[in-house]
């Protein structure tokens, strides 16, 4: 019983960062079909703002987090408005150009903070385990659970229940007819973007204290993110969650009865078969094709 | 359009003839390995190109057949080696230092090299049909099959890594004998294995012009611009995918074997996500739906990395300009250099009917697109 607490602690843990990756990843996947390579760039973006925050400015981690909200997802916006937006013709091409933007970002940070690997301290509030089934758990996860869970929470009401939300859900199905009804449809583009690029960073912010910040921490977890993405459904926020779940508690359970290297080869193997016969996902949305 | 066909058939000759000849204006051995990497190189972004830029398939896993390719000419090249350290029967070096006792099965057949020739192409090719069947008989298309190439090369790097018993993990296979072929030895630095390569090339790229020109060639370029239509005149869409997908990987198979006797090792990053990615950068820069164009691309692309990354003012800064060319290359240049160079030639041949048609093909795929992203 323990053992088996202790794994779904584990795959909860990694599917709670899975998705909050993929949360910024799925609003500008599912809305705007550009795949974004510079996702995973994004997420070290916001590591390397906690980082710097901390270690120039001296602001804690918690109290950082609106702010580098607010850094990245300004930065997206800029990328939006000077790149992507050229390539909303071409789907494909956006695979090349964010890839570019990516190599550029990392090599620009590296030129910045340095190749070396930069540490972000715990809020100390967080710093001691908890009990939870009996199994003690480190409190920051815990907060990372809670604060994913409110992060998707607040996207889903904010796509839903707001007018922003339905002008976006607007140009998704049809930009043209938006259009004509007055819909400003690349400002709610540019808007999107920068609030998936947004959520990306903060995603970079918690994960930092778990692991070490490097350039190249982003592309470990584009991949990742992404197929949280393709096996949730492109355009279902609930199948994100559930296929978080999912791969997370996976991998857990994987790399618990095998190693860590045939648990992600087992993992992209599943994935692989699941496209070739749901290629819109477990979770898709009912509606037009 | 014979016209100009035959003046694309004098460019290909021409192209190739100089890099038959360029040993004789070069007497560096060490440039000429140099170059003959890049060759290879630019062979592996033919072989992209044609899959791409041809049927339209974006395989983002090219690599994963220039890595077998490679492996299964390092396989062969290390059953060869005058070993330091062997164990019974000529065991590699590496499977001593992994308590491997006798020679595992798969790699058995590498005594043979005609055996290893044989499967540095027909493995890629049986993945490559394999993985083809599996997508294109689901009708899986544009970015899945970006993604599910993508998973694929990860799987392969991952089990290749993995295995370090049997594959050497990390460090690949190195110390390596020279390959042997006709009793002629390729010295990595010796012309032989520059002409090698420059043959191969040269082969290489007139069998993949000859293809698609071909009538194969031509509903493979109709299945790119609009695949349902090719399937509603009765035509097996999933085959001729299938069947590009094979040749490419095919051609990418011989590039990996070339490599591994170019650069005397192999090693699991032929088969890793950055060279793959790297791949599609030349081809893009070089002009995706140009054999010759996608091939000096890689030429170039590659080539003004290593000069580059060597300059010790660009030492650092390298990295970022080659991703600034390449997003400017994706914005203002979706065609390529080829296509630079097409346009060149057409505003000075302003009376060539030709280019409006082709123009006329752009708009009508963009148009088209939208409904390839659902």
């Amino acid at each position: 019983m323990d053992f088996v607490a202790q794994q779904l602690l584990t795959g909860l843990s990694i599917g709670s960062i899975l998705l909050l990756i993929a949360l910024g990843l799925a609003i500008i996947y599912g809305t705007m079909g550009v795949i974004n390579l510079a996702h995973g760039e994004f997420v070290m973006l916001g590591a390397y703002a906690a980082w710097a925050l901390q270690s120039f400015a001296g602001i804690g981690l918690l109290p950082s987090l609106p702010l580098i909200f607010i850094i990245v997802a300004a930065f997206g916006w800029g990328i939006e408005r000077l790149v992507i937006r050229h390539l909303y013709r071409r789907p494909l091409d956006t695979i090349l150009a964010t890839w570019g933007i990516g190599v550029m970002l990392q090599q620009i940070v590296r030129l910045l903070a340095g190749g070396e690997l930069r540490y972000v301290q715990l809020p100390p509030s967080l710093s001691r385990p908890v009990t939870i089934f009996g199994q003690e758990i480190a409190s920051f996860r815990v907060f990372i659970f809670f604060g994913v869970a409110a992060l998707f929470a607040l996207t889903w009401l904010l796509i839903n229940r707001t007018s922003q939300g339905m002008r976006l859900r607007a140009v998704v199905q049809d930009p043209a007819i938006a259009s004509c009804f007055g819909i400003n449809a690349d400002r709610v583009y540019a808007v999107t973007f920068a609030y998936g690029a947004g959520l990306a960073g903060l995603a970079g912010a918690l994960v930092a204290p778990l692991k070490s910040v490097s350039p190249e921490m982003g592309t470990t977890y584009v991949v990742d993110a992404f197929m949280v993405v393709v096996v949730g459904g492109v355009q279902s926020l609930f199948g994100a969650v559930v296929s978080a779940a999912l791969l997370g508690e996976a991998s857990g359970v994987l790399g618990f009865l095998s190693n860590d290297t045939v648990a992600k080869a087992a993992v992209l193997l599943a994935v692989v078969v699941l496209i070739r016969f749901r290629p819109q996902g477990l979770f898709a949305a009912r509606g037009r094709a | 359009m014979t016209k100009r066909g035959n003046i694309q058939i004098a460019v290909y000759a021409f192209v190739c003839l100089v890099i038959l000849l360029l040993p004789f204006v070069l007497g560096n051995d060490y440039l000429l390995n140099r170059i003959a990497r890049y060759l290879v190189l630019g062979l592996l972004a033919m072989s992209l190109s044609l899959c791409w830029g041809y049927a339209g398939i974006l395989n983002l896993g090219q690599a994963l057949s220039f890595g077998i390719g490679s492996y299964c000419m390092a396989m062969t090249l290390k059953l060869r080696t005058v070993p330091v350290q062997t164990g019974a029967g000529g065991l590699p070096d590496f499977m001593v230092w992994n308590n491997v006792e006798t020679l595992p099965w798969l790699w058995v057949p590498f005594h043979s090299t005609t055996f290893a020739l044989l499967a540095g192409i027909g493995v890629p090719v049986l993945l490559a049909a394999l993985l083809g069947w599996f997508m294109f008989k689901g009708r899986v298309t544009g970015v899945y099959v970006a993604i599910i190439t993508l998973a694929a090369l990860v799987v392969g790097n991952l089990l290749v890594i993995d295995a370090q018993a049997y594959t050497g993990g990390f460090n690949g296979l190195t110390d390596l004998a020279q390959l042997e072929l006709f009793g002629i030895t390729f010295d990595a630095y010796g012309r032989s294995t520059y002409y090698l390569c420059a043959i191969c090339l040269t082969f290489s790229l007139f069998a993949a012009l000859a293809l698609t020109r071909s009538k194969t060639g031509l509903i493979l370029q109709a299945v790119r611009d609009q695949e349902n239509r090719v399937r509603y005149f009765g035509y097996d869409v999933a085959h001729y995918k299938s069947f590009a997908l094979c040749v490419s990987a095919g051609f990418a198979g011989l590039a990996g074997m070339l490599y591994t006797v170019v650069m005397e090792f192999a090693s699991p990053t032929f088969m890793g996500v950055p060279l793959s990615l790297s791949v599609v950068v030349w081809c893009a820069v070089g002009g995706r739906s140009s054999l010759l164009g996608a091939t000096l691309g890689a030429i170039i692309v590659a080539g003004m990395q290593n000069v580059l990354s060597e300059q010790r003012a660009f030492l650092e800064t390298w990295t970022l300009i080659m991703g600034a060319i390449f997003v400017l290359v994706v914005l203002f240049l979706p065609k390529g250099l080829a296509g630079l160079s097409e346009a060149i030639a057409g505003r000075l041949d302003r009376s060539r009917p030709s280019a409006l048609v082709s123009d006329a093909v752009t708009v009508e795929k963009n148009i088209a697109l939208p409904e390839v992203r659902r």
